[in-house]
């Protein structure tokens, strides 16, 4: 191991030890996305109408709010994930690196937490007028 | 989708939970000319390309599909089947609107 170029640094070492669950998480999120957000395309579509009170209804079931939040929940660490990715590929600089991956985690977090929350309410309170 | 597909879901679900008048306010964005439409074509789209490009890595993380004629033809068979999906979609929103 040298202490020259960056991979005269790293040759040898052998793998990091842990990008296969980064990389197996993106594929069982890839598989619950499938079947979570093809669930939503087909309610959607099949809905006869979209005016506030049906949707808090049909919100309101525990048959759409557990898959919405459970597609959340999926969505929002799929796409952390893959841009996390994104980011560490096309991103040469590590301070604006660090920035990014920072304030991904923030939008996938708080993006996740307010998106549940809101069908939560919806599903618990019905919605006061 | 990520930078826009899901803040709208977001926006979408808390203008729901906000009430009847935020819901009329994120409506009215929607019916501001075809601008809904031109958003949900394209991330109805956007989505089904990633979809079927996900399945297409599926097999390709299997191992299988290597081959440089198998390769191509699916690479040009997942925005195909993206294109026919969401016209396939759209015709039928269109058609339970008139019927």
């Amino acid at each position: 191991m040298g202490s020259g170029t960056n991979i005269g640094r790293v040759r040898g070492l052998g793998s990091a030890q842990e990008g296969a669950h980064h990389w197996i998480v993106q594929r069982v999120t890839a598989v619950s996305n499938l079947l979570l957000v093809l669930w939503l395309v087909f309610s959607l579509v099949r809905l006869p109408q979209y005016g506030h009170e049906l949707m808090v209804e049909w919100l309101s079931s525990p048959l759409v709010a557990v898959p919405m939040m459970l597609m959340l929940v999926s969505i929002f660490w799929h796409l952390r994930i893959g841009l996390q990715v994104l980011i560490e590929d096309y991103v040469p600089d590590h301070g604006v690196k660090f920035g990014l991956i920072v304030l991904l985690n923030f939008f996938a977090i708080g993006g996740a937490a307010l998106g549940i929350f809101s069908v939560a309410k919806i599903a618990f309170t019905g919605v006061a007028a | 989708m990520a930078l826009v597909g899901v803040p709208l879901l977001v926006w979408w679900l808390c203008a729901i939970s906000a009430g009847p008048e935020s819901y009329e306010y994120f409506l009215s964005w929607f019916n501001w000319g075809y601008l809904g439409y031109i958003i949900l074509v394209g991330m109805s789209f956007a989505f089904f390309e990633h979809m079927y490009s996900g399945l297409r890595h599926f097999v390709l993380d299997a191992g299988a599909g290597y081959e440089l004629q198998t390769n191509k033809m699916w690479s040009i068979a997942v925005p195909l089947a993206a294109i026919l999906t969401t016209g396939a979609m759209w015709l039928y929103i269109v058609s339970k609107n008139i019927f």
